[in-house]
């Protein structure tokens, strides 16, 4: 299976042969995960998003077409679902509990350096916290994904202007979080030739 | 002349290097000449940089195993109730592969058996092939079989390719756990954790299984959570994990292992020992020492006398000033704990 693209294991599962099922899993469910998990900031809810989305995309496969990239068509799914979790449970999150229960301990770290990394990742999960979910999508794909503002918005379902909005505006909430900088929103009237 | 504002939202495309060249020249150049920019575009950076400190995170092997345990008969009925053409292989063609699969099967146990030893000789009429049924059509793989673990050997002869292992915890009717691979054909050994023929092959598994670390780390998971429950573990299973803890070039899986051997502190051989004692000296990883010194002061505080080369690896990692702190204070610990032989 490892030698076929994308397109040629969903062609096989479009025709009712799950056998790919396992190589698309390891082909993508990292990026699935992460993603997931930044979005909705809790592993447990990560790891039912990824089953989720696998299962969704052998359900599914007649849906997907040759036009568009398998990765993108899997974000969406995955981004359908976060924004579906959020809306429901209204997920008031642990802001950052949840982070230093699951993240491994690192094996190459002093403890000392190990805390202070500890100390990192959970500001940067409060940060990505203060985010509005459309905020957080979009800044957690372009970031993380390194997405184009183009497939974000096809993902997101909005404008190529509305992602670039919402990255800038998920930018200067996060600048002031992660650098204590809250200056922002001075003016300047420099001319440009 | 442009805004101050127009060319905020322009500096994320910047750090992603999306602006086109025109754009990406303007901006520059008016963060060049105004000042205020020139700090936004700093913080920006600094920003951006700081979110990269968020890792990676490795998704839980148990993710795999659901989503894979729900790709069922019943996931292919949904399927086939949407417009989707499931492939299907015609009567005509299934009952030939069957057939085959079955002379394959016949003429391996026998070519098998007419090669080997008498006592590896699978016996044919304690397996049950459960899944040469019509009943599951949509299974790419038609040919499935389960084993007790009393219809084979305990003796694992060559190093049989084994692949796709999965793990079935214990059943509460009967306490029977079940350890399923592909060889030529997918099987199911199922039996008591104690049964040395399980144990046998769960020791092949840790050392042999895909020699890649997610699929043997995933095996220690589950040895783990199996053999806390059985009161005297079978050494052959801490033999195994001392081999991983020796082998393993992957730090993430010596560190499960050393830690499994904690919890195994019943089963531990002189051998089991030993390898946390080299573990400890030499292992480059410091929380792969910081694990096997936990699992020597656990021993020691058990009251199990150590030997002489355990002690005095203590003693040297005790006062070793280049040691990580910890290592240094657990190794202390373990040495306060030692009974005198």
């Amino acid at each position: 299976m490892k030698h076929l693209n994308d397109q040629e294991l969903m062609s096989i599962v479009q025709a009712g042969d799950f056998a790919p099922a396992s190589e698309l899993y390891d082909r993508y469910s990292s990026r699935i995960y992460n993603f997931a998990y930044r979005f909705l900031r809790n592993s447990e809810a990560a790891e039912d998003a990824t089953q989720e989305v696998f299962v969704k995309m052998l359900k599914h496969a007649n849906q997907f077409h040759g036009g568009a990239k398998l990765s993108t068509w899997l974000f969406s799914i995955t981004a359908n679902h976060c924004r579906d979790y959020l809306r429901k449970s209204e997920n008031k999150s642990k802001e950052g509990e949840d982070v230093l229960a699951t993240l491994p301990a690192s094996a190459e770290l002093s403890p000392e350096r190990h805390m202070e990394r500890r100390e990192d990742e959970k500001l940067i999960q409060k940060a990505l916290g203060l985010l509005s979910h459309d905020q957080r999508e979009a800044i957690v794909l372009s970031r993380y994904q390194g997405l184009s503002y183009a497939e974000i918005a096809q993902i997101a379902g909005c404008s190529e202007g509305a992602v670039k909005t919402r990255v800038f505006r998920a930018m200067e909430v996060l600048r002031k979080a992660l650098t204590g900088d809250s200056r922002g929103g001075d003016r300047c009237l420099t001319a440009m030739p | 002349m442009f805004d101050c504002d127009a060319m905020r939202e322009n500096m994320p495309l910047l750090l992603t290097e999306s602006l086109d060249p025109v754009q990406r020249e303007q901006t520059h150049q008016h963060i060049e000449t105004c000042p205020i920019c020139v700090a936004e575009w700093s913080a920006y950076k600094e920003t951006w940089l700081i979110l990269d400190k968020l890792p990676e995170v490795a998704v839980p092997p148990r993710v795999k195993q659901r989503f894979l345990a729900e790709i069922s008969p019943a996931m292919a009925q949904a399927m086939a109730q949407t417009n989707v053409v499931p492939f299907r292989r015609g009567r005509t063609m299934r009952w030939l592969a069957q057939a085959a699969a079955v002379v394959i099967v016949g003429s391996s146990a026998f070519y098998a058996g007419h090669r080997i030893a008498p006592r590896t000789q699978l016996i044919p009429t304690q397996a049950q092939v459960t899944a040469i049924q019509p009943a599951t059509p949509y299974y790419s793989i038609a040919e499935s079989r389960v084993l007790p673990a009393a219809s084979i050997s305990p003796q694992i002869e060559g190093r049989p390719d084994i692949q796709n292992v999965q793990f079935s915890d214990a059943s509460p009717l009967n306490q029977q756990i079940g350890v399923s691979f592909d060889i030529t054909s997918h099987v199911t050994v199922t039996g008591r954790p104690t049964d040395k023929s399980m144990v046998r092959l769960l020791r092949y598994v840790l050392e042999n299984e895909d020699r890649e670390s997610p699929s043997r780390s995933r095996a220690i998971d589950w040895v783990r959570a199996t053999y806390a429950n059985v009161g005297n573990p079978d050494p052959e299973i801490t033999e195994a994990l001392a081999n991983v803890l020796r082998n393993d070039q992957h730090q993430g899986v010596r560190i499960k292992a050393a830690d499994t051997l904690q919890s195994m502190q019943s089963a531990m051989t002189d051998g089991t020992r030993d390898a946390l004692v080299e573990a400890l000296k030499n292992d480059p990883n410091p929380a792969v020492r910081l694990k096997a010194v936990e699992a020597l002061a656990k021993l020691a505080r058990s009251g199990v006398a150590l030997d002489p080369d355990m002690v005095d690896t203590l003693r040297r990692k005790a006062s070793q000033n280049d040691e990580n702190v910890y290592v240094r204070v657990k190794a202390a610990e373990a040495l306060s704990s030692i009974q005198p032989r």
